[in-house]
């Protein structure tokens, strides 16, 4: 298993790459407390803004605070953020996916009219007009970003399963009159796994920045907890006599989507070889 | 105490040249003409003066409206308005007495009946949002044609510096029986400038006054208030040129303007105060030695050096240092002291620490001074978490639906300090989140400083209240906000005042 | 020609529920607000005739469907009802701004193309080269990059360092049109960014698949120059994959440019709906999706017409 994983990895040097960036990423994330070398919210008035120097790599922000300590506080809301929008949309879209493709006739008609508006909406604004409604807080924007992502889900599941429900096992299954609940999760649900894999990676992605924008327009993340976000609306004002603020934020936001995406783009390409041509788009409504 | 930074150096040297004759003459006349492009932090929350309700509404009100009284800017002191003078009759009658001429926008006259329909208005409407303002005016009465007579339930000496705020604006009859609710967005008043068009959290645009009282003003022939949210991206508009005058900045942008070295910054005191509004009338706000480990907790320094760039004044009590009822008796009550402060929560029955909910505006320059507030909070063992909104949400959650603990705000002033005092701690208050009289001193202290009409005996009543307010700690007070505005060389005479909300009445732009 | 007219039919037919849905999604968002507007809305100070008065000026006191009836009635008849805030008619503020984000969101569309389609051949003639590998990376790179941080940074540097570009506000087109451009341009560029990587990868991929095909193989073999085989197949069959990312980018660039008119402080469909959001005017909120719903949904259908035009076989199935 391991040998296969380095092996694959040397065959795709950026897929390997990004999988050790993640990878520590979401270390720092867990214990971020251990390593970071300052606490996130300590505050020095007497060296606010400061450039790089030995004592903070990445030097201060607008109260003294150190910037690399907040970026790697800042990792886990971010990530979790990621994480949770994408959770919501497999929990909506998978078993909607599914029941479309297998069921059929007008459950598949009604279902994919939702999907298909659903997909018109550009997701960050509804996301935004969700956030308002229901307050302000990044775990509310979070499942509405989810919710917008659901039907892109749904969608792949449901041409996945249209495929699978040809194949023979499962009209024998069917002859032998098993039920829905027992070919679903038995049949379809293995031969389905592999293009949802890659697509949840690649909206992970999407939700990052999702993240970010709800983060920069004040109705993600609150304080005192740092969040990559919510550093750039705040490096944002101070763009005159510290443009150096926005760069680390930025680029821990730029470098994790990236490495979202080549994961997912690598994985792609390792789980369907055919797919390397046809790379169909993995776009979705939000950046 | 003005303090006009960029003092405009050519000017300076004609002035020493005159042989030191400092009158404003030397300086070249002001001209007449021009458009003053104005960067506006705010979206009015209506245009009318009785029903509007936000503090930051008056910059645009100002353009359009002429108050009764009027204040003078440095000292706040009562000053001619469209009342020429006023007298107390006898302690429960008060005249004014109205400037000829005077007309709204309209043509209809500024009169005696007029500002009756006004004042009877602002009391009874049910629209009005200035009744509490006006609560101890029992009637208005026309005595002459330029003359109104104002009966009152108890003396009350606040009465000519409440008629400089909302309550004094007036607005044309005429306009506002024909519009109704339109005159929300429709205003007719009679300021030296009227409403062109308001267009939503954009731009709002007035012109000249044709037939203003003052026949050499304005100077402008108007004014274009040009709606952006974020103060840095006004202040960005005007360094770029899109705009020629950005109000309401904080001290800390201060650099950034002088970076720009075509922008002269404009700064003063003002009354408005940064400060955590208390709700003590539940747990755990409501035992005062939980109330004073907050206020021994707060680093006001470091606050002000933090949030202002240190140009701003460290607040302790509800008024500055340079205004005419400030008492310094009790300025030194809360020195930083965080074991102080520990051992206050210890004795409360919190010696683990204490969990707050503090409700923020959510903009970045509140989020900023929250952060600094919880970091202050945590190393005396208070555990804060807070929720943010708007201004209006935020209100509304901490004084009316009582969501959260404390409340990380700032009060605006009013320009008769009776009524600081009265809106945040008298019984049955809006800011007074509890409703209650923290301590029954309370009623008789703030009714002592409408008594009399003698300021140095209205002072001692003053520093009576303001003991009480301090040693119960009902509020606690961080920094009063220095105003910071920022304009380009091309505009003149312009002054900011105490009461910290920007009047463009003696603008004028050089040619 | 009759299939394919019928297949337009048929499409119109298929984006009427699809309307309706999406109205409801919209509408359904004010049952989201916990607790009662009416007494945000009342604002400070408030008496509780005054907050019975709103509900009743607004309709909060009646059932949802009666509501939603009543609000798509209403918007059928091309009245969005009324901001709570500023009580202006939601149309009228959305005429009035969305030129100015449709602007933007045109001039990003136009340099997405305009960069992306030659970046997209390019790497396709010559597949694995030096070329291709910096615009696949460069692709990858712009899909990834938070627009708003690009609009950040060109803000900085042509802004306020170099002052080439206005730093904050528009201009209307029909006001003064060069000056309009000037003010779009940055916002545009910073939207462009993704775009760009995503006219440039799709075109990319496609033209590989059809190069590669038999069919052009045969082509080659048969001596037509790689230039005209790929003009005269290439280009042609890879329009309905142009179409297909055009499509996906208006919904794309619709919804990054709300953040993006943050940067800018541009008074566009952006700002309109997170000011509303924040303040809880839902009508607004409401107006603002609902239009870019209908814009986006209007699009692809303009884009299904052309599929039918461009690609024959589109109107036999």
């Amino acid at each position: 298993m391991m040998r296969a994983l380095l092996s694959w990895m040397r065959g795709n040097p950026a897929a390997g790459l990004s999988l050790v960036f993640l990878t520590a990423l979401f270390t720092l994330a867990l214990m971020a407390p251990v390593i970071a070398p300052y606490s996130p919210t300590a505050q020095d008035a007497n060296n606010t803004l400061s450039d790089p120097s030995l004592a903070h790599l990445l030097g201060t922000d607008d109260l003294g605070r150190d910037e690399l300590s907040r970026l790697i506080h800042g990792a886990p809301a971010t990530l979790y953020a990621s994480v949770l929008a994408v959770t919501v949309a497999s929990i909506l879209g998978i078993p909607v996916g599914l029941l479309a493709g297998f069921l059929g006739g007008w459950v598949d008609d009604a279902i994919s009219r939702v999907i298909d508006t659903l997909l018109s909406f550009p997701a960050i604004v509804l996301a935004i007009g969700v956030t308002g409604a229901l307050g302000i807080g990044l775990t509310n924007g979070m499942i509405a970003v989810g919710i917008v992502f659901s039907p892109q889900l749904a969608r792949l599941v449901r041409a996945q399963t249209l495929v699978v429900k040809q194949e023979l096992y499962v009209d024998a299954a069917r002859c032998f009159g098993a039920s829905v609940w027992r070919i679903i999760p038995r049949h379809i649900m293995p031969n389905a796994i592999q293009p949802v894999i890659v697509q949840v990676t690649l909206l992970l992605a999407v939700a990052l920045l999702a993240e970010a924008s709800l983060s920069f327009l004040g109705l993600g993340v609150q304080p005192p907890q740092p969040s990559w976000g919510a550093m750039l609306a705040r490096a944002y004002n101070y763009m005159e006599i510290a443009p150096g603020q926005m760069y680390p934020p930025g680029i821990a936001i730029l470098l994790t989507a990236l490495a979202f995406n080549t994961l997912g783009e690598a994985l792609r390409e390792a789980l369907d070889p055919t797919s390397r041509r046809r790379n169909m788009p993995s776009m979705t409504g939000i950046k | 105490m003005r303090i006009p930074i960029g003092i405009d150096r050519r000017a300076f040297l004609a002035l020493l040249a005159a042989g030191g004759a400092m009158s404003t003459e030397v300086r070249a006349a002001p001209r007449k003409g021009g458009i003053l492009r104005v960067a506006a932090p705010t979206n009015p929350t209506t245009l009318d003066p009785a029903t509007g309700s936000g503090g930051s509404d008056h910059v645009f009100l100002y353009t359009m409206f002429d108050t009764l009284v009027a204040f003078d800017y440095a000292t706040l002191e009562p000053r001619p308005g469209l009342a020429l003078s006023w007298s107390y009759a006898d302690p429960l009658t008060l005249v004014l007495t109205l400037r000829p001429g005077v007309v709204f926008h309209d043509g209809t006259p500024c009169d005696a009946e007029a500002v009756k329909f006004n004042l009877d208005r602002n009391r009874e409407d049910p629209r009005s949002n200035v009744k509490p303002d006006l609560a101890t005016v029992t009637s208005v009465e026309v005595s002459g044609p330029l003359q109104v007579t104002m009966k009152l339930n108890q003396p009350d000496t606040a009465l000519p510096l409440i008629l400089s705020d909302r309550a004094g604006m007036m607005s044309s009859p005429t306009a506002v029986k024909a519009l109704g609710k339109d005159h929300d967005r429709k205003p007719v008043g009679a300021g030296p400038w009227k409403l062109v068009s308001w267009e939503d959290n954009e731009k709002i645009t007035v012109t000249r006054h044709e037939k203003y009282w003052d026949p050499e003003r304005p100077y402008l022939d108007g004014i274009e208030l040009t709606i952006i949210q974020e103060v840095n991206t006004g202040l960005r508009s005007v360094i770029a040129g899109q705009n020629d005058f950005v109000y309401f900045l904080s001290p800390q942008q201060k650099a950034v303007i002088d970076r720009a070295k075509n922008l002269i910054s404009v700064a003063g005191p003002t009354l408005y105060c940064v400060q955590l509004y208390i709700n003590f009338g539940r747990k755990p706000m409501d035992d005062v030695r939980v109330r004073q480990a907050l206020n021994f907790a707060i680093d006001r320094e470091e606050f002000n050096k933090a949030t202002m760039a240190g140009l701003s004044e460290p607040a302790t009590l509800s008024l500055p240092k340079s205004h005419w009822a400030y008492d310094p008796e009790m300025a030194k009550a809360y020195p930083y002291d965080p074991d102080k402060a520990r051992k206050l929560l210890a004795e409360a029955g919190y010696p683990n620490g204490l969990d707050l909910n503090i409700a923020v505006y959510s903009d970045q320059r509140s989020l900023q001074r929250l952060e600094v507030v919880i970091e202050q909070l945590r190393k005396v063992g208070i555990r804060a978490t807070s929720f943010a909104g708007t201004i209006p949400q935020q209100t509304n959650a901490f004084f009316v639906e009582k969501k959260g603990d404390v409340y990380l705000s700032a009060w605006t002033g009013r320009p008769d300090p009776s009524l600081t005092y009265q809106l945040m701690f008298g019984g049955g208050s809006f800011y007074n989140a509890s409703r209650i009289e923290a301590v029954p001193e309370i009623g008789p202290a703030l009714l002592e400083t409408r008594r009399s009409e003698d300021l140095s005996s209205r002072k001692k009543a003053f520093a009576k209240l303001q003991k009480i307010v301090t040693e119960n700690a009902l509020v606690a007070p961080l920094v009063f906000q220095f105003e910071m505005d920022a304009h380009t060389q091309k505009v003149k005479g312009y002054q900011p005042n105490l009461l910290g909300k920007c009047k463009f009445e003696f603008v004028w732009l050089e040619a | 020609m009759n299939n394919k007219g019928q297949m337009i039919g048929r499409r119109l037919l298929q984006i009427a529920p699809v309307i309706v849905l999406a109205t409801f999604v919209v509408f359904g968002l004010l049952q989201l607000v916990p607790g009662d507007i009416a007494v945000t809305l009342a604002g400070e100070n408030a008496t509780d005739a005054r907050i019975v008065q709103i509900r009743q000026t607004y309709g909060l006191d009646q059932p949802f469907l009666v509501q939603y009836g009543h609000w798509l009635w209403n918007a059928a008849h091309l009245d969005l009802s009324r901001s709570y805030l500023s009580n202006e008619p939601v149309l009228d503020q959305i005429l009035h701004r969305f030129p100015t984000t449709l602007l933007i969101v045109a001039v990003a569309l136009l340099i997405s193309l305009i960069i992306g389609v030659p970046l997209g051949i390019v790497a396709a003639t010559r597949p694995g080269s030096r070329l291709d590998t910096v615009v696949t990376s460069f692709a990858s790179l712009g899909v990834a990059l938070p627009n708003f941080w690009l609009a950040m940074i060109l803000v900085a540097t042509f802004a306020l360092t170099w002052n080439i570009f206005p730093a904050t506000g528009a201009v209307a087109f029909g006001k003064d049109p060069a000056k309009a451009l000037l003010h779009a341009a940055l916002p545009a560029f910073a939207l462009a960014a993704g775009g760009i990587a995503e006219v440039a990868r799709q075109l990319r991929s496609a033209l590989i698949e059809i190069l590669s095909s038999q069919y052009v193989r045969t082509l080659h073999a048969k001596g037509l120059s790689p230039t005209a085989i790929l003009w005269k197949h290439g280009l042609k069959n890879v329009s309905v994959t142009l179409l297909t990312v055009v499509g996906l980018l208006i919904n794309r660039l619709l919804g990054a440019t709300v953040v993006v008119e943050a940067v800018f402080a541009i008074p566009g469909m952006g700002s309109l709906i997170v000011h509303a959001a924040i303040h809880k005017d839902f009508p607004v909120v409401q107006g603002v999706v609902l239009a870019m719903v209908v814009v986006v949904i209007c699009m692809n259908l303009l884009i299904d017409m052309l599929y039918a035009i461009l690609d024959p076989r589109v109107g036999r199935t």
